[in-house]
């Protein structure tokens, strides 16, 4: 069983390559249904995707759409963090960000990795 | 992890709650049958169709990971019908 387990699925790619950006999605929504604790971190281009709106527009082909895999991690008690320096030099603020979301620093996600029993990264 | 059955070991499976995942894209069945067991009593049996070949392999790791029971696959018309008990 998953009982116990922890992944911390991080994102960097944006919505200008969906097959990169779906992926961790993917990842973390199997986890999810699989009852494994799932922290998805978001750093670099990949803040844009939890900037609201634009996980609407990523449709990557064999996947399941964006949107959807992240409201089904959402739903199944999934928790997103975001880089806070990665969305100010894009000039998003908390605001901006899909409901739930969390902007903090590095130290959360040192945080959040040292106590991982297992860490993605895209 | 296939376990090939046959259509009187289904019959005696009883009542199942089907999920039907056909056409669904990875991870897509999964989170069917994750979404839909909440809905069924524990010790009862799930069935996910799915017309997606790799999909037997990603429930049956599902549910062994999420505490069920795999009972196995038998094919139908373009698609499997994949067997589960619920554990917890």
């Amino acid at each position: 069983m998953a009982e116990g387990k922890k992944f911390v699925v991080m994102a960097t790619h944006g919505p200008d390559n969906p097959e990169m950006a779906t992926l961790p999605f993917v990842m973390g929504a199997a986890a999810a249904a699989a009852d494994v604790e799932v922290v998805m971190g978001f750093q670099g281009e990949g803040v844009s995707l939890v900037k609201s709106g634009v996980a609407e527009t990523i449709n990557a082909p064999g996947f399941r759409p964006l949107a959807e895999l992240l409201q089904t991690i959402r739903e199944f008690g999934g928790t997103f963090l975001v880089g806070g320096p990665c969305i100010s030099s894009r000039g998003i603020v908390e605001a901006d960000l899909v409901e739930g979301s969390h902007v903090v620093t590095a130290g959360r996600f040192v945080a959040e990795i040292a106590s991982a029993t297992n860490v993605l990264w895209y | 992890m296939t376990t090939q059955l046959t259509d009187a070991e289904v019959s005696g499976l009883g009542e199942t709650t089907v999920v039907d995942a056909r056409g669904a894209a990875c991870p897509g069945p999964m989170i069917e049958a994750k979404k839909a067991m909440s809905g069924v009593a524990v010790g009862a049996v799930m069935e996910v169709w799915s017309s997606d070949s790799q999909t037997q392999e990603d429930v049956g790791i599902w549910t062994e990971m999420a505490g069920h029971t795999y009972l196995g696959v038998i094919s139908a018309r373009g698609y499997e019908r994949i067997f589960i008990r619920r554990g917890k």
